[in-house]
């Protein structure tokens, strides 16, 4: 396990991300709303890595942070202080044009609420970054593409428009447009939070294997036990702070310390 | 009350709409008190034409605004779709939040026909003064209390309650399940096989054109056969509004393919055709405007031309002519194209709601990767469309109906059957583009700069 929650400073070594091992990673990241007496603190002196190629839950309960942790990691929000790196590169640094490029090559989302474009097809929604970079896949992604529509059982519904697809569909549609470009780092924000228990346990597999199979690195906050049991680690959040920093658990000692965590607070 | 903000463009097309009649009606007021000063034999003949007139160009105007104003509360209840769901939850009847919006649509009226009957009425007055000032008018002795001017008001306030009636009737589509959950976009406006509509549009569209023919083939010989085009023109264009939800999308479709390939330009021509009855309502009315002037300007250049053949060998008659009918035009384009005014600002304010309903999208195209810039260019392209595709058609049917009325009037004179070639009035025309591109441009500024400003935070919150 890397711990990186002791370093001090960081800026002065010339230590890179990747050679950790690390897709992502902040370092005492802090991030506060408003100013004075009304000011809110979301996050407080947060420092973590995201391992290449794992399946990490950040679990918390609402309002701990987790949403804000997840939106500047993705370049979403802007820190208060700290820095944050999405591969090599210094998120904090970047222009909003920057920011737009590293979206749209490099991170990929999924949302609770699936969030296709509802005037394209299915087709149109998981081609959606290429067209935006202005270039068509190459034989190979487009081989990449296709398998991916094989085995997100999409091939029968290329045509379709977002409504005429089920929540789960719509879910594995965004899941397919999210891994198309192969990107850095996936990050999935609730992503079962309005599916059936059922569905949402596919579309849990569906990530787990992108990152098992594939080596996709995935980020997913949630603050269901069962969802963040299918991760290979597990961040907990609570109140801006990491508290907590596991392996891969049981829904059932998710719980317990999710509870406990509750009752201590 | 908060909920009547969002009405404000109800508001601002009623008001425009009544201060037309009421000035119009003031103006003909004014002018038929100076003709009676005048002494003139015939003026009771006079007022009853001015009367006449007016009325035609106030009825164009209230139709026109109540087409628009059927659309922007569409649009509204669109908007209100969750809240309306909410209410539903709560146990609020179907029934019962349609009446209160098209209250809503009663009191907007009213206040509507108010403003705009005063505006109407101190735009007359004043042009009344100006005019006695310039000594290009008699000194005058009128009432601006004259009770006629409630006519055209009790149209607007009656037109916008049944327009807000009618715009109303996706809220029984709305479910109180909406208000859970699920934040997918309603889609409430998808295209409703009407067939009662679809009938009366194929029996009016068949019987329109094969009077248009008959009156061109009658105008062969006599110029009476203009009345029986003049019919023709008007049964076939009712035919033509209410398939606008069938004609439009189609024309959409091709403006938003010549745009090209690219995402932006894609998503923008899915975009004007989303809701295919909505998109068809916000152009109808600018179709009606533009089809109007063009028919009125193409007829009457033809007219022009003809008559300048004709008189070909006496210049001083052609002297006196040609400002009679070119001031004629300007009176008469200026008037239908007032209604084309009422059909942009329907348009400007129903496109401006429809993309600050799809703030989450926006955001969702944001956290994908569009720049600023392309959020920007795909609203600009939206507008356009919509601009460019009500522009072209109702250039179209203007021309071909202005020739129809140029060559029934026109095709007996002479002594024999004889085809009258269409006369363009590039002037006319190049108006007409030079407002489409300034209408675009104002429809998309305020839009553009929202759209712009949306974070892709949004997309990630769940509301």
């Amino acid at each position: 396990m890397i711990a990186l929650r002791g370093i001090p400073s960081v800026e002065g070594m010339q230590i890179t991300p990747t050679d950790l091992g690390l897709i992502a990673r902040v370092v005492s990241l802090g991030k506060q709303y408003g100013t004075g007496a009304g000011a809110v603190t979301a996050l407080e002196d947060v420092s973590i890595g995201l391992r290449r190629g794992e399946f990490t839950a950040i679990m918390g309960p609402s309002g701990s942070g987790k949403s804000t942790l997840m939106h500047i990691m993705a370049g979403l929000d802007s820190p208060t202080s700290g820095r944050v790196w999405v591969g090599d590169t210094d998120v904090t640094e970047l222009s909003d044009s920057a920011l737009t490029l590293l979206r749209r090559r490099r991170v990929g989302f999924v949302f609770q609420s699936f969030n296709l474009v509802p005037t394209l097809d299915v087709r149109g929604n998981i081609m959606l970054p290429f067209e935006l970079d202005g270039r068509r896949p190459a034989t190979e992604e487009q081989a990449w593409i296709d398998g991916l529509v094989d085995s997100l059982g999409l091939a029968s519904r290329i045509r379709h428009r977002p409504h005429e697809l089920s929540g789960g569909q719509q879910q594995r549609v965004a899941i397919a447009r999210a891994l198309a470009t192969r990107p850095d780092l996936v990050f999935a924000d609730e992503p079962t939070g309005n599916l059936d228990s059922r569905t949402g346990r596919e579309v849990l597999a569906l990530l787990a294997e992108a990152s098992s199979r594939y080596g996709q690195s995935i980020a997913m906050v949630t603050h269901d036990p069962v969802a963040a049991s299918h991760a290979d680690r597990i961040l907990y959040l609570a109140d801006g702070r990491i508290v907590r920093d596991s392996g891969r658990s049981t829904p059932e000692e998710i719980s317990t310390y999710m509870l406990a965590m509750e009752q201590a607070a | 009350m908060t909920r009547l903000r969002d009405q404000g463009p109800t508001l601002l097309v009623a008001t425009l709409a009544a201060a037309f009649g009421a000035a119009l009606l003031q103006v003909t007021g004014i002018l038929a008190v100076v003709i009676e000063d005048s002494g003139a034999a015939e003026s009771g003949t006079v007022r009853l034409l001015l009367g006449l007139v007016a009325g035609v160009f106030i009825v164009i105007a209230v139709y026109v605004s109540a087409v628009v104003t059927a659309n922007t509360v569409a649009t509204v209840v669109a908007g209100r779709t969750r809240l309306i769901a909410l209410y539903r939850l709560i146990g609020s009847s179907a029934r019962a939040q349609r009446t209160t919006i098209a209250k809503e649509g009663l009191l907007v009226g009213i206040a509507g026909a108010i403003l705009g009957g005063v505006l109407g009425s101190a735009v007359a007055w004043a042009a009344g003064e100006i005019g006695v000032l310039q000594g290009s008018l008699p000194r005058f002795e009128h009432s601006l209390l004259d009770p006629a001017v409630l006519l055209p008001m009790a149209a607007v306030v009656v037109t916008t309650w049944l327009a807000a009636w009618a715009g109303s009737r996706h809220v029984l589509a709305v479910r109180p399940s909406q208000a859970l959950g699920n934040s997918a976009e309603a889609d409430l406006e998808t295209v409703s096989r009407r067939t009662g509509r679809a009938v009366a549009a194929w029996i009016l569209g068949i019987v329109g054109f094969a009077l248009l023919a008959l009156g061109v083939v009658v105008g062969l010989f006599r110029p009476e056969g203009v009345l029986i085009g003049l019919l023709g023109g008007i049964l076939s264009f009712t035919a033509i509004v209410l398939a606008a939800h069938r004609v439009m999308p189609p024309v959409l479709r091709a403006v938003g393919r010549a745009f090209g390939d690219g995402p932006v330009a894609r998503l923008a021509a899915e975009n004007a055709v989303r809701h295919p009855e909505r998109s068809a309502r916000m152009t109808i009315g600018l179709v009606i405007g533009v089809t109007l002037v063009t028919t009125f300007a193409v007829t009457m250049e033809s007219y022009r031309t003809m008559v300048l053949a004709a008189t070909a060998d006496r210049a001083e008659l052609q002297d006196a002519l040609g400002p009679v009918i070119d001031a004629t035009v300007a009176v008469f384009s200026i008037l239908i194209g007032f209604s084309a005014v009422i059909a942009a600002v329907g348009l400007v304010n129903t496109l401006s709601i429809s993309i600050l309903q799809r703030t989450r999208e926006l955001g969702l195209l944001r956290a994908l990767g569009f720049d600023r810039r392309q959020v920007r260019a795909m609203v600009v392209l939206e507008a356009a469309a919509l601009a460019i595709a009500a522009t072209l058609t109702g250039l179209v049917l203007g021309v071909a109906y202005g020739w129809v009325g140029a060559q029934s009037i026109l095709g007996s004179v002479g002594g024999g059957p004889g085809i009258v070639a269409p006369t363009i009035p590039w002037p006319i025309i190049a108006i007409v583009v030079g407002a489409a591109i300034l209408l675009t441009l104002v429809a998309s500024v305020a839009p553009m700069r929202r759209a712009a400003r949306v974070s892709p935070v949004v997309a990630l919150a769940v509301q």
